[in-house]
């Protein structure tokens, strides 16, 4: 079950989980503006630090870890294609700049994914949900979304129970080529289909028991504000974009390797 | 008038041979406790989906006669509508809950009807501390016991306020003890609240001492309606096989062999105690 346990949701409170989502957002956005600003290095390090603070005030770092873990054999993939294509334009040799691009490439790649991550790492499925409902997405998207990600741990409990009992009746999931092996999960799948289609129409019966589309102007609950947070966020975000830019335009960056050189 | 009546509901589901129910009137009156039982398949879930316009709204297939709930008839009116009158709770709690926290599935009722913020908040603390959930309010669904979710399921159909909570087999998925918290929570709603609860149930020994009224069904058909103690007492209900309270079976084994019982049939261990008490001084 341990593979499933990743999918529960769980309520943590930080000052990063409590940001309004859409700040978060547009946060997001604004670091991936900027990383793409940049092809040099030392940027992209600093782009890659500065979000180092946030992962540690939400305290996730291990989830943010396994993240990058995770996108490991992309970015060695993105490294080796980089370099390999500087190898044969520099007509066959390693030069320093060329590792160093091919290093910045791939640390581009690995400040999307960590934007990214502490986006989703810090977000409840309901804050989202809440969000796009107040970004004025229609309310059945929201609702299905919601209810997909309710249902996740539910329809995983019941694949691990239809495969032991499957098992307990003499399937051998393990068993096989490689297409045999695809085959022997068909008796897993079919059950837990028909399951999953019986429980959507209970689903359906509770909804129209609780008044599901009586009004076009359904209320909510919860209402995202705007916090102090939100507005640090803000300044931050619109900070970033701003030097950024001006970096671009008027700052000359220098090659790490030529920093390298100049040490005493 | 009763809150909800039937009259000469005959109702076949889409693709089924026969009848699910047949010619069933019944009269369930203002403030009631209503049991209703009967065996497997006798089409108890068919009537309460009836209650609130499920049927003939939701299933379609072939309707007869007319249900009255809440003075509608539930033909003429949607069922977001009769769902304000008539709160509906199902078996398993498990797919009854939508959201990813407790408050916010009690609140989905008064979302979809567009109820302010406010008078929301104050509608769900209010269900939240009746049902006993309110230190869960947070919770995700997924660290609920069943025993749980199904309160919160109860507190979900209470928020929207109806005049009847019908409630279909709510504790067949539970533990004998959390049955018996959940059918006290039930009681107090009767009895406190006074609103109307319809309980379909197979365990009378813990419920039949709170109905004022039971209706017993088979093979979709109303045999027996009328007060609990009458009806649990008579050898129809004991042939048809459903579960006479042990209190109650007892009651008429001593009267057959000959002891003298005070004449209040008991319909749990309670009054037998009571009785038998008062039976021992009087010997």
């Amino acid at each position: 079950m341990s593979v499933f346990s990743g999918l529960k949701f769980r309520k943590v409170s930080s000052p990063i989980h409590n940001l309004d989502p859409r700040m978060k957002f547009v946060y997001v956005c604004a670091i991936f503006a900027a990383a793409i600003l940049f092809s040099e290095l030392l940027p992209l390090v600093i782009l890659f630090l500065i979000q180092i603070p946030f992962v540690l005030l939400a305290s996730v770092e291990r989830e943010w870890l396994r993240s990058m873990r995770g996108a490991a054999f992309l970015a060695t993939i993105i490294f080796l294609t980089n370099i390999g294509a500087a190898f044969f334009r520099d007509g066959y040799v390693f030069t320093a700049p060329s590792v160093e691009g091919a290093v910045a490439m791939t640390l581009r790649f690995m400040v999307l994914v960590e934007s990214f991550s502490v986006f989703f790492l810090t977000t409840s499925p309901d804050h989202l949900g809440l969000a796009l409902e107040q970004t004025r997405v229609p309310y059945e998207f929201v609702f299905a979304f919601t209810t997909a990600v309710r249902f996740v741990p539910v329809l995983a409990e019941e694949a691990q129970t239809i495969m032991d009992a499957q098992k307990a009746r003499g399937l051998e999931l393990e068993r096989g080529n490689f297409l045999k092996r695809i085959r022997n999960y068909i008796p897993i799948l079919i059950p837990l289909i028909i399951g999953a289609i019986r429980r959507s129409l209970e689903l359906a019966e509770a909804m129209e028991s609780r008044a599901w589309g009586a009004t076009k102007k359904r209320t909510n609950l919860y209402v995202l504000k705007m916090h102090r947070g939100d507005v640090v966020l803000i300044a931050i975000t619109f900070g970033i974009l701003a030097t950024a830019v001006y970096a671009r335009l008027f700052v000359r960056i220098p090659p790490v390797n030529e920093l390298l050189r100049n040490l005493p | 008038m009763g809150v909800i009546e039937t009259r000469n509901v005959t109702y076949t589901y889409p693709g089924a041979p026969k009848p699910s129910i047949a010619d069933v009137s019944i009269n369930i009156e203002k403030g009631e406790f209503t049991l209703i039982t009967g065996p497997s398949g006798c089409g108890k879930t068919t009537l309460c989906r009836c209650f609130n316009g499920l049927i003939p709204h939701f299933y379609q297939g072939e309707m007869k006669g007319e249900t009255i709930a809440a003075g509608l008839n539930v033909s003429e009116h949607p069922i977001c509508e009769l769902a304000k009158h008539v709160g509906l709770v199902f078996q398993n709690p498990e797919n009854q809950l939508f959201a990813l926290s407790v408050e916010k599935d009690v609140a989905f009722g008064l979302e979809n009807l567009g109820v302010p913020r406010e008078e929301m908040r104050q509608r769900v603390d209010e269900v939240l501390n009746l049902t006993g959930i309110y230190d869960l309010r947070e919770r995700g669904p997924s660290e609920l016991s069943g025993g749980q979710q199904q309160r919160v399921a109860i507190a979900s159909v209470l928020a929207m306020q109806p005049e009847v909570v019908v409630l279909d087999e709510p504790t067949s998925f539970l533990d004998p003890l959390s049955a018996k918290k959940i059918f006290e929570v039930i009681r107090n709603l009767n009895r406190k609240l006074g609103i109307t609860v319809v309980l379909v149930e197979h365990r009378l020994d813990l419920t039949a001492r709170y109905a004022d009224h039971i209706i017993v069904m088979d093979e979709g058909k109303v045999v027996l309606d009328g007060n609990p103690h009458e009806i649990l007492c008579s050898e129809e209900a004991r042939l048809i096989g459903i579960g006479i309270p042990k209190a109650t079976r007892l009651y008429q084994m001593l009267k057959k062999d000959g002891l003298k019982l005070g004449n209040t049939i008991p319909l749990s261990s309670e009054e037998m105690a009571s009785l038998l008490t008062e039976a021992l001084k009087d010997g």
